[in-house]
């Protein structure tokens, strides 16, 4: 992006009072500045959340985490937030009227590839709605309950039973029985609940 | 295309158009206020302090209504 264009575009994102709205343009143009210097970033937490649920969950920080490289020097960081005006560092900067927070290599373990979106600036990469539910059903009941995480994880199911994001389902099971979560008995709980209030059938309901 | 209410879905392994995924916002909330509360932000968290200077003592921006999107 020109100099010009980046201007543009952070007076555009400043304006913007919608918070998913605004959240989603940021990322668009931090993923286009750092793209063009061959780093690759993914959307994840409450932001990520957002963009599937419309769930009203975001707050003011954008967390984004690095695809490849897997690390990224402090130096390039600092070059490549102050090529869009952002203020502070090293991990988190304040740009546009809010937060961006780049928090390293992103952890997934999902087989399914990561979801776009063709937002303003450019395309924005997405952690995979199967490692988002899996990790919120964790957060729910560890290490202790947590109601917010139970809250996200209900709306993600609700709106991939729906028809209106697809989810991999044979996908999530296999994350939920894997070591790192052992959380299947949750998870099919839960499903089933929501399934339940729907008026739909479950996915693993046979 | 979600056949049951004509909104886009978000689908995989293909992106989504900005237009679409705007298309499905209300549904999307609407969907997701039959099983859950309709603002599920958090109250707190590590992040408190720098979210409350700069939101004027609130966490973020607040959220369109539902109707709005």
């Amino acid at each position: 992006m020109k100099p010009e264009q980046i201007q543009q575009a952070l007076e555009d994102i400043s304006v913007e009072s919608d918070p998913s709205l605004k959240h989603l343009k940021l990322a668009s143009l931090v993923s286009a500045v750092f793209r063009a210097r061959g780093v690759e970033l993914v959307v994840v937490g409450g932001s990520a959340i957002e963009f599937y649920t419309e769930g009203a969950y975001v707050s003011g920080d954008l967390d984004m985490c690095l695809v490849s490289p897997t690390r990224l020097d402090v130096r390039t960081r600092q070059e490549l937030m102050g090529q869009i005006g952002a203020r502070g560092g090293p991990r988190n900067w304040q740009v546009a009227g809010h937060f961006v927070d780049i928090l390293g290599e992103v952890e997934t373990l999902s087989l399914t590839p990561f979801d776009e979106l063709q937002a303003p600036y450019g395309i924005v990469r997405l952690v995979s709605p199967e490692d988002l539910l899996v990790e919120r059903v964790l957060i729910s009941v560890y290490p202790q309950p947590h109601e917010p995480a139970a809250h996200c994880a209900r709306k993600l199911i609700a709106v991939s039973l729906s028809g209106q994001v697809d989810m991999d389902w044979k996908e999530v099971r296999r994350l939920a029985e894997r070591p790192e979560y052992r959380i299947l008995p949750v998870l099919e709980k839960i499903v089933g609940e929501v399934a339940h209030e729907l008026g739909k059938p479950s996915p693993y309901h046979s | 295309m979600n056949s049951e209410n004509q909104v886009p879905i978000i689908p995989k392994g293909r992106p989504i158009s900005w237009e679409d995924w705007l298309k499905g916002r209300r549904a999307r909330r609407e969907t997701g206020n039959r099983v859950a509360p309709e603002i599920i932000r958090r109250s707190s968290s590590s992040s408190d302090k720098r979210l409350r200077q700069l939101f004027n003592g609130e966490r973020g921006l607040p959220f369109k209504a539902t109707e709005e999107l």
